[in-house]
């Protein structure tokens, strides 16, 4: 027999014992007896939410009852189980309310907690919808043993879902002493299977009131189930019929089922799981739910607060030095498959910091496993940035750099107050899990300070670390299908957007395309928003009909059209906070960048601060632009106006940051050998015939190019 | 060359709020022009004016509120006199005895508090919080369940706590919610956005944009105001298309201006009537950037604006 079998045969079950329990009321009552669950202003709600009928008297409910049977329908077709299952639902609300019929409260004295009032309905409800209970779960059925189902209903406890009990799981907790009751979250509805009829009843009360829809939309009522009651089901072996016809109405809500009865059970990928082993079942269950914990408290034994970012840490107060110049130290972020990552496991592998010598040095590497069904290698950089800022809020930690060249000081301090390797990882697990909520799912940290280990992990580290470095040099503005806004600077620059693209970089020169990216995925409503580049207008100056689209609604009308290649048409505005400022220099028909720390005099005659009040607040400046370090180099800069060639002027500290990726732009583009040395700087000329002169002694390539103007 | 009026009215307009139930009930918003802009579209609702009290009294120190309310003893007795100062259209509660440094009090004790100052009035009411967010998410929901059925509006929600305002006041009871941001367009239209994902209706908000004392950086103000009314308007952006309540007095009755005394300050004349003025002026600059209500305290402000308001209707 198949699955859609046992759930037309469990709803027949439903709704015999419903018309047998009706059809006992009404003889004893009669059909003009009132009918009406207590402390509620929505009827028997499930009937009134699925099929529109407002039941007040028995003899209504016997006319319900008669609906529901139809909606019992037996075709071989996804629809006919759900529907079936829905009406198995309704059927056992009916069941229930008729011990309602005869007294207003029928479990006192039990207990079992039976129907829940509206007042009830809205205290679960407010947290459920703001999802600080994560979601809930019915239990139905013993568990193998009293043991494993204390263990499950603490587990869910420990999470923070809410826990409703129906049928022998009940004296089990009973049993393993669990207090119950609405206020500890663990509710024992009844003793039979229609008491899910009551917990059906709140759910449909939640989309009414917290919704708003419409009683009788059938559809919508299931729809809000599954976008916004993040519940779900585990039902323990032997499943009967009937149970199983409870799960087609629940996996019709949008709530899956998860069980251990192997016999007869037909998995439904994300729908019904079959999972053998119980100690599992809250793992499965919130991952097939799609719910995740919030992580909130950092388990280490010092503070953690931005408090302590700028902590210094002198070498007579360190206990250890974690040093990457001198050992196999570095930090990798790796996302992996499911089965690979488990959740907030943290291992150590090799000794710990007590067994290195005292103020000596240590070699450490922190590799976290992350699993997420969003996740994407591109956000590993991200998140593995971050680990700076997230190690140095803690107290008695200082730490620096990134990848291989890391540098971690702990003292003596942290030390003593208890702080272990492992706590490394407590850290990190703890804000990458609530940090990147969006995107991770589960996140495993394994600590090396293994010196024989660490030299093979530390290369395999650097190959991961290139293969990104050629991932992110292989992209190029034409080989990305989107670009990205940047709005971040709007609060003191109200009319400026930034377009981030991957060879042109945020102007404050920390959003590159991928942060962009990552800022949009994890906060969709956020300052970065996708940027379409579908309707290119001028491929030289890099217009697009779409980024200009983006522009004038990102600037709220302030800005009509820019372009992202150019300096004289239509250029990129600027917030203020940019990096560097590139100027036309007229004499050379080149241009001149300076960059933010420069204190001098350019050959334009204007200072850097002179400058940038020409150039930031979001005004289109033609001949001046605002712009990242990293920029330079990209084979976009200036594009339109002939490329790199037409830098005649970097202040020598620039000049050297840039030096090697510049110097390898120009051979790509033009050939030119050791271009950057053609370039003058402030110790050659701080004015135009000093710059004209080095200019021609050097043969710069800009003397042969068409005038600007 | 004769003068030719070019009507400048927008087929966008600010959502219509109503808050209160009865005869007394208001509606902010609802307009299609600019501010005071009447000649280009008549403008329906009115700019509305709150009189704001404490759940700890009025606000006594300053001789001339003093002089309004006395007499008045109860909170309830005087919610009532607030109520008809002339000028009111409604009454702003501000929960300062709630806040965990200044009481303290239980939500419970608040809840039943509200509750007798909502029996004593019949002008629709505005809930201020205590200004701690998570008091105030406990705060809202207690009181919007007392409140059921009267239409409040609850100032406000929060970037940190507006799941909660928005799931128990507006979801839960059907009352109306204030998105509260600090002075930034963008801010805004994201605590807008978040709201409405949540499932409370665009109509059911307000928002409470910020403010400052006039002289107090009120640029930003003006320009953020400024900013919010023309995407609303001639962008047609319906994130930003909910009317503006701006809390005036707690920002004017806490500056130097308004509070160092005459002895200290012998040229600046009496306290009491700078304090006003600056009530006054903030409130017609807010007003005229974009505020479809504000909240006042004293009598004299609430006069005054109020002719303001209709001279200029």
């Amino acid at each position: 027999m198949g699955l859609f079998d046992r759930v037309f045969r469990g709803s027949a079950e439903m709704y015999a014992k419903a018309e047998a329990e009706l059809t006992a009321a009404i003889s004893e009552l009669g059909e003009s007896a009132p009918m009406k669950m207590p402390d509620t202003a929505y009827f028997l709600s499930c009937i009134y939410a699925f099929l529109g009928k407002k039941v007040t008297t028995l003899g209504e409910l016997r006319d319900a009852l008669a609906e529901i049977q139809s909606k019992m329908t037996t075709n071989q077709r996804l629809k006919d189980v759900f529907t079936s299952g829905i009406g198995t639902a309704m059927a056992a609300e009916v069941i229930e309310a008729t011990k309602y019929a005869r007294t207003p409260t029928p479990y006192d004295g039990t207990d079992y907690h039976g129907h829940f009032s509206d007042a009830e309905v809205r205290e679960l409800g407010v947290p459920l919808v703001t999802r600080d209970i994560p979601g809930f779960v019915v239990i139905i059925d013993p568990a193998p043993t009293d043991e494993e189902a204390v263990a499950l209903i603490k587990g869910y406890q420990a999470r923070g879902i809410f826990v409703f009990l129906i049928g022998g799981v009940i004296d089990q907790a009973l049993r393993g002493g669990i207090s119950m009751g609405f206020p500890v979250r663990v509710v024992p509805v009844g003793p039979d299977i229609w008491a899910v009829g009551h917990i059906i009843s709140l759910v449909e009360r939640a989309a009414m009131i917290f919704g708003a829809v419409t009683p009788g939309d059938w559809e919508a009522f299931t729809e809000y189930s599954f976008h916004r009651i993040f519940a779900f089901v585990n039902a323990f072996s032997p499943v009967s019929d009937i149970t199983v016809a409870c799960g087609g109405g629940a996996i019709a809500m949008g709530f899956p089922v998860i069980t251990n009865d192997k016999d007869d059970m037909w998995a439904v990928p994300k729908s019904l799981i079959i999972q053998p082993d119980t100690t599992d079942f809250i793992e499965t269950s919130l991952e097939a739910r799609d719910i995740k914990i919030k992580v909130t408290n950092i388990d280490i034994p010092v503070a953690f607060s931005t408090a302590f970012e700028g902590e210094i840490i002198r070498k007579k107060d360190m206990r250890v030095d974690i040093n990457g110049a001198r050992q196999d130290c570095f930090e990798l972020v790796r996302s992996r498959a499911t089965q690979d990552v488990e959740d907030h496991k943290i291992i150590l592998d090799g000794p710990d910091i007590d067994k290195f010598p005292e103020g000596g040095a240590m070699n450490l590497a922190v590799i976290v496993d992350v699993y997420g069904k969003n996740m994407q290698s591109d956000f590993e950089p991200v998140f593995e940035r971050k680990f700076h800022s997230f190690l140095n809020c803690v107290e008695g930690i200082m730490h620096t750099g990134q990848r291989d060249i890391i540098r971690i000081r702990v003292s003596n301090a942290a030390f003593e107050a208890g702080f272990r390797a492992k706590h490394f990882g407590e850290v990190l697990y703890s804000k990458i899990k609530s940090e990147y909520e969006a995107v991770v799912d589960k996140c495993q940290v394994t600590i090396v300070t293994d010196a024989a280990k660490l030299k093979e992990l530390r290369a395999e580290a650097n190959i991961a670390y290139d293969k990104r470095d050629m991932r992110l040099q292989s992209m190029t503005d034409e080989t990305v299908e989107v670009f990205y806004n940047c709005i971040l600077c709007q609060s003191f620059s109200p009319s400026h957007v930034c377009i981030v693209t991957p060879e042109r970089l945020g102007l404050c020169g920390a959003v590159s395309w991928l942060d962009a990216k990552a800022t949009n995925e994890l906060d969709p409503n956020g300052p970065c928003q996708v940027v379409t580049k579908k309707r290119p207008i001028d491929e030289r100056t890099g217009a697009f009909e779409d980024v200009n689209e983006a522009v004038q609604k990102y600037s709220h009308g302030a800005l009509e059209q820019v372009t992202l290649y150019s300096i004289l048409e239509d250029p990129m505005t600027s917030c203020g906070c940019f990096e560097c400022i590139c100027g036309i220099e007229p004499a050379s028909n080149g241009v001149s960048i300076v960059n933010r720390e420069h204190t001098g005099i350019t050959p334009l005659g204007m200072t850097f601060s002179e400058m940038a009040s020409m150039t930031g607040g979001g005004v289109q400046t033609p001949g001046f632009m605002g712009h990242g370090k990293h920029f330079i180099a990209s084979k976009k800069f200036l594009k339109a106006e002939g490329g790199i060639a037409r830098i005649v002027w970097m202040p020598k500290a620039l000049k050297d940051t840039v030096r090697d990726r510049l110097n390898k732009t120009a051979k790509e583009l033009y050939g030119i050998d050791d271009f950057v040395d053609m370039i003058a700087d402030e110790e050659v000329a701080e004015d135009a015939e000093a710059l004209l002169e080095f200019l021609a002694e050097k043969g710069h390539p800009v003397l042969a190019m068409e005038p600007l103007f | 060359m004769p003068f030719k009026q070019v009507p400048q009215k927008f087929n966008a307009k600010i959502n219509a709020l109503t808050i209160g139930v009865g005869e007394k009930e208001i509606t902010l918003g609802g307009e299609n022009v600019f501010p005071f802009y009447t000649f280009d579209a008549p403008i329906e609702n009115s700019p509305k004016i709150g009189v704001e009290i404490s759940d700890l009294g009025a606000y006594t120190d300053v001789p001339g509120i003093a002089a309004y309310y006395a007499g008045s003893d109860t909170l309830p007795e005087i919610a009532k006199r607030a109520s008809e100062m002339p000028g009111a259209d409604f009454l702003a509660i501000s929960l300062d005895g709630a806040h965990p440094d200044n009481g303290n009090r239980s939500v419970e004790d608040t809840a039943a508090l509200v509750k007798s100052i909502s029996d004593a009035v019949d002008i629709p009411l505005v809930i201020e919080g205590s200004r701690n967010i998570e008091k105030d998410a406990k705060l809202f929901e207690k009181i919007a369940e007392a409140l059921q059925g009267k239409n409040v509006l609850f100032l406000s929600a929060r970037e940190e706590n507006y799941k909660s305002v928005s799931a128990a006041a507006a979801m839960a009871y059907g009352q109306k919610i204030g998105a509260e941001s600090a002075v930034d367009i963008n801010l805004a239209k994201q605590l807008n956005v978040l709201i409405s994902q949540m499932g409370v209706k665009t109509e059911s908000v307000a928002m409470n944009l910020g403010s400052a004392a006039a002289g107090y950086g009120f640029e930003y103000v003006a320009t953020t105001f400024d900013r919010v009314k023309s995407a609303a308007l001639a962008q047609n952006d319906n994130m930003l298309q909910m009317p503006i309540i701006t809390p005036v007095s707690s920002e004017v009755w806490t500056v130097k201006e308004s509070i160092v005394s005459e002895e200290d300050f012998p040229d600046w004349g009496p306290a009491e009537a700078r304090g006003v003025s600056m009530e006054i002026s903030t409130a017609a600059a807010c007003l005229a950037a974009g505020s479809n209500a504000v909240i006042l305290r004293h009598p004299e402000s609430v006069a005054t604006v109020s002719k303001l308001i209709a001279d200029l209707m």
